[in-house]
């Protein structure tokens, strides 16, 4: 288990130079920089100007020689300071990850406890009146976009009822409820079916045929047998989810005024600030790799005829 | 056991997402309990939100030696200038009582007595040479600008000196990166000043939220809030429901389609015109617009007030020159442009030879199709609409304009020969003073002369603008060089921005100003 674990983390190194090269090299060919964009509208401003900025910056280095210097300072722990703010990178970074993960636990978390019990009554009153309303709802859930789902909740819950905060005030619970609603609303409906679908195909094994014959109740095969063999497509999904969501949702966030990583992201990309866009880039190398590591042994875990590090004939 | 071993893995990685959240401090600033009841009820606060206070737009702090951070330092009441612009953007006293000019490189400011910082510092002099030496050390334009080379202080007296004549010195000053504040006193690491305005810093979370307490010190009467908070809201759908819910008391930045739902009671609207002008510039080395019946036929075929009335539901003003009517001395009513008039235009276009010989609605001349690359960009919501604007207007007069709406508009105004106009949206003259546009846009080579164009008259009268002292003979050049530059229909200027804030109907003295700067004084109120 520790080999392979070592081998996982090793093979995050090729990979943290290979995305980050790539984001580098498609940053350069977007066709503007920082100093494009801070003068681009604001008004008229010499050649001098902005040529003394970029050398100040270092954005007139040949590119090779910008990402060297980059990863020069990764290397040394230094992630360098932010083009807009003159910050530090890692410390600017590190303050908008509580926001973002605490939205993926409640997000997750509610997703979870929606999406399975609903999946699971869906899959037992298969074809039933409940299946029907579930399978409509989880239609309509998966069809909406999330900024149209946001903004319906906050029609409803902010401005006609008054109860929730349209804009989050801090990294709180009462502001949480919106964006983490709108988040899990979209997957839910998604992971119903996921759900629904897996725990109907074991309903219809054998074994399950078996233990009723015998005898066995219901709600223990459901519970004891179907469910766990449901488990790895639901452990599945919902480590995508995870790795999707410590990304940050810049939509949800930027709506809802939710401080974290995605809108982070989003706003250094439209200010072309490298290195927090570089911050960013590593993050989400990290956080695929070490996500899929802790699938891969929670499959080993669930189902030890899977093998770590051996793929299945 | 097996099962248990995997529920607490997942819990573990469900922990340590929260684990960091520990630490999340709430920015809402909770009024504390201290003290009666009746004085914590008592207590005034009020929230705007804002969509241009973001890193984003540059504005990440209220330092005004910051980039554009100025724009935040003043709007929101934090830092005071020299000079104030009047409500047609003339110059008045401020922090300073008055200014001369020997007529030349040498300015007497004289200072206004009992101004002090929020710091509790005396504004004199020395605070204010220290603030000007600091800005011409770590502003980027503002060297340029003001073209400083020394300053000294006697007392309530300072001696400013210059590299050249520059007449517009004061208008300078009275950017937003003119705010004076104590350097001493500032934390410029955290973009935290201690200015003269009527609010000072509590609590700046960038992109989050600047929270403000009155200004003890402040010399021109007393804050009217205990507290202001500017929230940024980066979604104009955000800003609108949060006004509509009560989140905040106040919006700057609301889209025109939002406007509806405020229009029916229970909030009220400031509007005024800006010198924020959308026009096009005519790109002078493409041999299509180098015909100068074409550059005509363009200026009298596009509807400047269909424009306006329709896609811009009336929230604009259509414009005749560079500058709005009524602003200073050289507002668009002082000059002659050529009206929207498609009959006429296409006589023009007939008698340059430009004819529709094959019947598909578009002229030809000598085989080449009339038609016009237009190219601008999304990032302002009136330029995507005045582009779809002239493409529907100009086809009535047989040109076609194909557009090329892009955010990476730079790459294209590299390359001469992949454009014909290049519409934008500019402040044509943010300190007040004409002369910025002319030099900036009109002069050979200048960075925002994308056209190219070059005329050696307009050139000279733009040089000798740059060293006319007399305010009313800057204003007769500033009207003689628009009209000039709209003879040559070098350039098409279609409309200026009407700025609209809109408030709860509790709020008072939420007024928008034509330089878009003093959104928060010490009036501002709520009941």
């Amino acid at each position: 288990m520790k080999k392979y674990i070592g081998k996982r983390l090793l093979q995050l190194i090729p990979v943290l130079l290979g995305i980050t090269f790539l984001s580098f090299a498609m940053m350069r060919l977007a066709g503007s920089d920082t100093v494009t964009e801070m003068y681009g509208d604001k008004g008229a401003v010499s050649q001098q100007i902005i040529d003394a900025k970029r050398a100040e910056l270092g954005l007139d280095r040949p590119f090779l020689v910008q990402y060297g210097s980059w990863l020069k300072g990764l290397l040394t722990g230094n992630m360098g300071v932010s083009y807009v703010s003159g910050k530090n990178v890692f410390q600017t970074f590190v303050s908008k990850l509580p926001a973002t993960l605490l939205l993926t636990a409640l997000s997750i978390v509610a997703t979870v406890v929606i999406s399975i019990p609903l999946g699971i009554l869906a899959a037992v009153k298969h074809d039933r009146f409940t299946d029907y309303f579930l399978r409509v709802f989880s239609f309509v859930g998966n069809s909406l976009p999330n900024f149209f789902v946001a903004l319906l909740l906050m029609q409803l819950f902010s401005i006609r009822w008054k109860l929730l905060p349209v804009i989050s005030k801090g990294t709180t619970v009462q502001s949480a409820v919106l964006p983490t609603l709108t988040l899990a609303i979209a997957m839910s409906a998604k992971y119903m079916r996921q759900v629904r679908a897996t725990v109907l195909e074991e309903l219809n094994k054998d074994y399950v045929l078996g233990a009723k014959a015998r005898g066995v109740r219901g709600s223990v095969t459901l519970w004891k047998s179907v469910l766990k063999s449901s488990m790895l497509t639901i452990v599945t999904l919902l480590a995508l989810s995870i790795g999707s969501l410590l990304g940050g949702t810049a939509i949800i966030e930027s709506i809802f005024m939710w401080d974290g990583v995605g809108k982070l992201a989003v706003d250094s990309i439209t200010m072309r600030d490298y290195p927090m866009i570089q911050a960013y880039v590593v993050w989400m190398a990290i956080i695929y790799v070490m996500v899929n590591l802790i699938t891969d042994i929670l499959y080993h875990v669930l189902d030890p005829r899977i093998r770590l590090g051996v793929q299945e004939g | 056991m097996k099962k248990t071993i995997a529920f607490l893995l997942t819990a573990c990685l469900l922990l340590l997402m929260l684990a960091g959240c520990g630490s999340g401090k709430s920015g809402t600033e909770t009024t504390t309990q201290s003290g009666s009841t009746a004085q914590t009820a008592a207590k005034k606060t009020m929230v705007i939100g804002d969509t241009t206070f973001n890193s984003e737009n540059w504005e990440e702090t209220v330092d005004p030696h910051r980039t554009y951070n100025g724009w935040a330092s003043i709007r929101y009441g934090v830092g005071e200038t020299l000079v104030h612009y009047t409500d047609t953007m003339e110059l008045e006293p401020w922090l300073a009582t008055d200014w001369t000019n020997d007529g030349n490189c040498t300015w007497t400011v004289t200072l206004r007595e009992g101004v002090k910082f929020s710091s509790g510092r005396m504004m004199d002099g020395a605070a204010v040479k220290q603030c000007l030496e600091h800005l011409l050390e770590n502003h980027d334009r503002a060297p340029g600008d003001t073209k400083i080379v020394d300053v000294q202080a006697d007392g309530q007296v300072l001696t400013i000196t210059t590299s050249e004549p520059n007449p517009a010195l004061m208008n300078y000053l009275g950017d937003p990166y003119g705010c004076i504040i104590d350097v001493d006193a500032s934390d410029f690491d955290n973009g935290i000043v201690a200015g003269t305005g009527p609010y000072v810093v509590k609590e700046l979370v960038t992109d989050d939220h600047l929270t403000l307490v009155p200004n003890t010190y402040y010399w021109d009467g007393t804050p009217k809030l205990d507290e202001l908070t500017i929230r940024t809201l980066s979604n104009g759908d955000t800003l609108s429901a949060a006004l509509q819910a009560g989140d905040i008391d106040a919006a700057y930045g609301m889209a025109y389609e939002a406007y509806p739902n405020f229009e029916n009671g229970g909030y009220q609207f400031s509007a005024i015109q800006t010198s924020r002008a959308f026009f096009g510039s005519m790109n002078m080395t493409s041999p299509v617009i180098q015909d100068a019946a074409v550059r005509k036929a363009i200026a009298m075929g596009i509807n400047k007030e269909g424009f306006v009335k329709t896609l811009l539901d009336g929230h604009g003003v259509p414009a005749n020159g560079a500058f709005p009517d009524g602003f200073s001395t050289f507002g668009g009513e002082h000059v002659k442009t050529e009206t929207y008039d498609p009959e006429g235009a296409k006589a023009i276009l007939e008698e340059a030879g430009w004819v529709d010989s094959d019947g598909d609605g578009i002229r030809e001349k000598d085989g080449v199709k009339l038609t016009i690359r237009w190219l601008t960009y999304p990032s302002r919501q009136e330029l995507p609409l005045l582009a779809e604007s002239a493409q529907a207007s100009l086809k009535e007069i047989g040109m076609d304009v194909d557009i090329n709406c892009t955010a990476n508009r730079r790459e294209f105004l590299a390359d001469m020969d992949s454009w014909d106009i290049y519409a934008s949206a500019l402040v044509t003259a943010p300190s007040g003073d004409p002369q910025y546009f002319f030099t900036t846009s009109c002069v050979p080579g200048m960075s925002y002369n994308f056209g190219a164009y070059d005329n050696p008259e307009v050139t000279a009268l733009i040089e000798e603008l740059s060293k006319e002292f007399d305010i009313a003979k800057r204003g007769e050049i500033a009207v003689k060089l628009q009209q000039m530059i709209l003879d040559d229909n070098a350039y098409v200027f279609c409309s200026f921005l009407q700025m609209n804030m809109i408030s709860g109907e509790n709020v008072k003295n939420y007024t928008a100003h034509a330089c878009d700067y003093y959104q928060v004084t010490a009036e501002l109120d709520i009941e």
